[in-house]
């Protein structure tokens, strides 16, 4: 049944098509780069104005928070401890409860001239295990 | 006890190869009794896991510190309920959970098929071990549960994870790995089939039950996972395309495919290609999911972390899977041509196929896009995230064209339907289907995506009701009783029907609250004593922060007033709890106000003691709760289908009837339990940052060597120790040590090799790492070539025993036999 089987094959292939370039239109724009604070540092004005998740740590006393409000901004930095090399950034909203001085964290937003703008609940404190419990480092273990 | 445990594990090892080898062997040569031996060892290795299971939960209960995943999870203080339920609170446990389950779960149906399916059985009972013995030597290899320190053993436990001490934490997990495991019993009767060439439709009858109960369970287990995400995380949401969600939902798409299709094959013998591959897929998803989250291949949040090996081993076992599969299923295609052919595309074997189409090919997306990460990095090395509105844009089509098919395929007639018929059919769904998006629009509904979900809702509702009210009336004037009788008469003479319209009206019920979604507030406010904000129509009144400790734990309670255009609802009470010991990680709890129309929704991220000031995020969820409303109605009907089926014969293989109304039950108390909202976020802890390569190269290669953690990763060890141990490896590399300078500096300083993570690649070390894989594959080889001896020696015996019988000493002794026999029977004379 060559006939049958051109008819399956030629639908398969138009379905496959389709979605294949559906799938590459919304990926465009709804991906978005994750870098770490060091590499963007290398060349921030290439990563003006992108999608961006930028992972880093928070800089030790960076936070300010606008009195009676919930605007924050702090700096973000490759290594804990490196207060030289950093991003500053803007966010308007409410933060995880671990965020804090020399919090691991993740944030969604664009990269401006003026800093990163992190967009509305797009401050996540990264956790590499929820499920395992972690100590404090310098605890005593076990 | 500890080493009860490890042996309980290495016998079930041991046994299970048996089980295997003695089951193919017996298949081969048609002994009986080889494969009732097979079935006895395959019941031994349930009896024995759950004596494994009894040790551990026993070690679990008396606080068994010495051993070391005790000690990881549990601690003295711990609930009673939450020491049972730490077994499945971490990786090791997990996995032997698993096996447990799995055990049980195959020697039921083993048991409840013993006199059917004869041919299928020892092939069953040979693949359901040889997937045990997988997970078996995951543990016994790589992640033994019931490891021991070796020196000192901890007086006290470090304690589960608060964030799991919670009842939907409990029962979530359970419920998901039934549903994962008892998606093995399909594919192990499938795979039988292939092997044996029996594929006739007996197998698909043998797991059509199995499959909707797994079903169950595993979409169970999902809204519970939804449950606990809304009121415990404290996000606002429910479903977040997280990978450990999709992991689950994977097979559940392919599941609910399969039973879909699988009404195709045993009404029009169509399909038989694509049943199997299904229940192939469904199953391969099961273990690619637990690999997903165990392996740390996928970032997470709630992974377990990353782990290589575990990695390496679970993908060896999945090509296994794969290629043995569709090995078969390629080489079986002759047997599996279809009887018939579709006839026309307005059909309801049509509309299946659409609708398996769409749901596989969801199933494919969000396995593309929860992988999407792990695979630009592979293939551009630059990592590309794709967040949930990418999902949602995808899925949020395919689930309406789902939603469509749901009204419409069942309406369809088999093989062609008419004009008239489609008339007959639609007309009152398409017109209320018409009208409510119009309605919907005068109130400002927009068609898309909402007024269009809510049309195709009222579409299929309508198409629902149709169903039974004309079922009913044909009823009513065939027996002549009243209304009401004649409906519950319809549904109990043909459950599986109406059971499925029943699971339909479910998701109608949960589409329309997913649709709640497009209406969702989501604000965000500071709020100073006696201030009030506005939120959508309610208006929240800071009355101020209370501090309240009832010794086991800090209560921080923001005081809220709540009001409904102007007029007072009541307190609103959101809250952080500062648990003794953990006060690193403040437990969040949620006010949930709610309604059928909406829930109100407040957490209280911050707070200020001096100034009693709060932040509050405020989310108007509306519709929200008709998503586990519908789930309820979803497993009502499942549990009807469920229900022994005399009247069509479907019988077979079937669960008894009483286990279906004591799940319904099971279900509802679960349904029912206390919300206990808490919410961790994980403690702050000083994050390891190598500086370089190298020493993150270092970092995994070196173990802790403080005596006390075991073997643990020097990046991954979190005590004092390994911290100094990381200081000291950053000095040695700045010093410009090569890698090898690091490790032998290193073996010389413990004076052997025991601070390396593996051993040291080279001559004798090489062997030692290569071992337990040797062991592995050594003891799969054995098994399989004793199993095809043994098939063999039978035949070679046969062979060698027919041509030579009268060999003169068995002869002589027959005859001395003989005349022995006649005396005595003379002397009865």
């Amino acid at each position: 049944m060559p006939n049958k089987a051109v008819k399956i094959g030629l639908t398969v292939v138009v379905l496959a098509g389709a979605l294949a370039g559906l799938l590459r239109a919304t990926l465009r724009d709804g991906t978005e780069y994750y870098k770490h604070v060091d590499e963007v540092l290398v060349n921030p004005v290439d990563w003006q104005g992108k999608n961006l998740q930028l992972h880093g740590y928070v800089v030790r006393d960076s936070i300010l928070r606008k009195r009676d409000s919930l605007e924050y901004r702090f700096k973000v930095t490759g290594k804990v401890g490196d207060d030289a090399r950093v991003v500053l950034a803007h966010y308007t909203g409410i933060v995880p409860d671990t965020f804090s001085d020399d919090a691991e964290v993740v944030l969604k937003g664009r990269l401006e001239p003026d800093g990163f703008h992190v967009s509305p609940n797009g401050v996540m404190a990264k956790c590499p295990s929820k499920y395992e419990a972690k100590k404090t480092a310098g605890a005593p273990d076990n | 006890m500890a080493s009860l445990g490890t042996f309980t594990l290495l016998a079930a090892f041991v046994i299970s190869a048996y089980a295997a080898a003695a089951a193919i062997a017996g298949a081969r040569r048609a002994s009986r009794s080889l494969v009732d031996s097979a079935v006895g060892a395959f019941y031994l290795v349930a009896a024995l896991l759950t004596v494994g299971t009894a040790v551990i939960i026993h070690a679990f209960v008396t606080d068994e510190y010495s051993i070391k995943y005790v000690q990881h999870y549990s601690d003295s203080v711990q609930p009673f309920i939450y020491k049972l339920t730490s077994y499945w609170g971490g990786l090791d446990g997990s996995i032997m959970f698993w096996v447990f389950l799995l055990a049980v779960f195959g020697s039921t149906a083993v048991y409840v098929n013993r006199e059917r399916h004869r041919e299928l059985m020892p092939y069953v009972v040979a693949i359901i071990s040889v997937v045990q013995m997988f997970f078996l030597f995951l543990m016994v290899i790589h992640k033994n549960p019931f490891e021991t320190f070796l020196v000192t053993a901890p007086a006290e436990g470090r304690g589960l994870n608060p964030l799991l001490q919670n009842a939907y934490m409990a029962i979530h997990p359970p419920a998901l790995y039934i549903g994962f495991v008892g998606m093995t019993i399909p594919y192990a009767f499938g795979l039988a089939a292939l092997i044996t060439g029996h594929l006739d439709d007996s197998w698909l009858r043998a797991v059509r039950r199995w499959t909707m109960v797994s079903w169950l369970f595993l979409s169970f287990g999902l809204t519970l996972g939804m449950i606990w995400a809304y009121e415990v995380l404290g996000w606002g949401g429910y479903w977040g395309w997280d990978p450990v969600e999709n992991a689950g939902l994977l097979p559940w798409l392919t599941a609910t495919a399969f039973l879909h299709s699988v009404m195709v094959q045993e009404r029009r013998g169509m399909l038989r290609v694509w049943n199997v591959t299904l229940v192939i897929v469904t199953f391969f998803l099961t273990i690619f999911g637990t690999f997903m989250t165990r392996s740390g291949v996928v970032q997470s949040v709630h992974a377990f972390g990353e782990d290589r090996q575990l990695a390496w081993m679970f993908t060896g076992f999945m090509v296994v899977i794969l290629t043995v599969s569709f090995g078969y299923v390629i080489y079986r295609l002759p047997l599996l041509r279809s009887r018939h052919e579709l006839d026309s595309w307005v059909s309801r074997e049509a509309a299946f196929l659409a609708n398996n189409w769409i749901l596989l090919f969801a199933a494919m997306f969000v396995l593309f896009a929860t992988m999407f990460p792990t695979i630009s990095e592979a293939l551009t090395g630059e990592r590309l995230t794709v967040g949930p509105p990418f999902f949602n844009k995808w899925m949020l089509p395919i689930g309406l064209a789902l939603l469509f098919l749901t009204g419409v395929g069942p309406l369809l007639a088999w093989r062609k339907s008419t004009v008239i018929n489609l008339r007959e059919q639609f007309l009152w769904a398409t017109i209320v289907g018409v009208v409510t998006p119009v309605a919907l629009s005068f109130a400002g509904i927009p068609f898309w995506p909402a007024g269009l979900s809510f049309a195709l809702c009222a579409f299929v509702c309508v198409t629902i009701i149709q169903e039974f009210v004309r079922g009913a009336a044909v009823r009513k004037q065939g027996t002549g009783t009243d209304y009401l009788t004649a409906m519950v008469g319809l549904v109990a003479r043909s459950k599986r029907r109406y059971g499925g319209y029943t699971v339909h009206l479910g998701i109608v019920l949960m589409f329309f609250g997913f649709t709640g979604e497009a209406f969702k507030v989501d604000e965000q406010m500071l709020l100073q004593p006696g201030q009030q904000a506005r939120v959508g129509r309610y208006a929240i009144r800071n009355d101020g922060v209370r501090v309240t400790d009832d010794g086991q734990k800090q209560m921080i309670t923001g005081h809220l007033t709540v009001f409904h255009d102007g007029k007072e609802l009541g307190k609103a009470y959101p809250g952080k709890w500062l648990y003794r010991r953990h006060e690193q990680e403040p437990v969040s709890r949620v006010a949930i106000r709610r309604s059928a129309a909406e829930d109100l929704y407040i957490v209280m991220p911050g707070f200020e003691l001096q100034d009693q000031s709060v932040s509050l995020q405020v989310v108007i969820n509306p519709l929200v709760d008709w998503i586990w409303v519908g789930f309820g109605i979803m497993a009502l009907g499942t549990m009807i289908a469920l229900l022994p089926e005399q009247v069509l014969g479907f019988a077979a293989a079937k669960l008894p009837a009483p286990s279906s109304i004591g799940m319904l039950l099971l279900m509802l108390v679960l349904m029912g339990a206390p919300a206990r909202a808490q919410h961790v976020v994980d403690p702050a802890f000083t994050p390891v940052v190598p500086k370089s390569a190298l020493e993150k190269d270092l970092y995994k290669s070196l173990i802790c060597m403080c005596g006390t953690c075991g073997r643990q990763l020097v990046g991954e060890c979190t005590c004092g120790y390994a911290a100094d141990m990381r200081a000291e490896i950053g000095n040695l590399v700045k010093m410009g040590l090569t890698r090898d300078q690091v490790l032998q500096y290193y073996i010389k300083k413990y004076g052997s090799q025991e601070p390396l993570a593996m051993p040291v690649d080279k001559g004798f070390n090489r062997l030692a790492w290569l071992l337990p894989y040797v062991l592995g594959a050594g003891g799969l080889l054995l098994i399989g070539g004793a199993a095809i001896k043994w098939s063999r020696h039978s035949t070679a015996t046969a062979a060698t025993a027919a041509p030579a019988p009268a060999a003169p000493s068995t002869e002589a002794a027959d005859k001395e036999l003989e005349a022995r026999l006649d005396d005595e029977l003379r002397d009865l004379d």
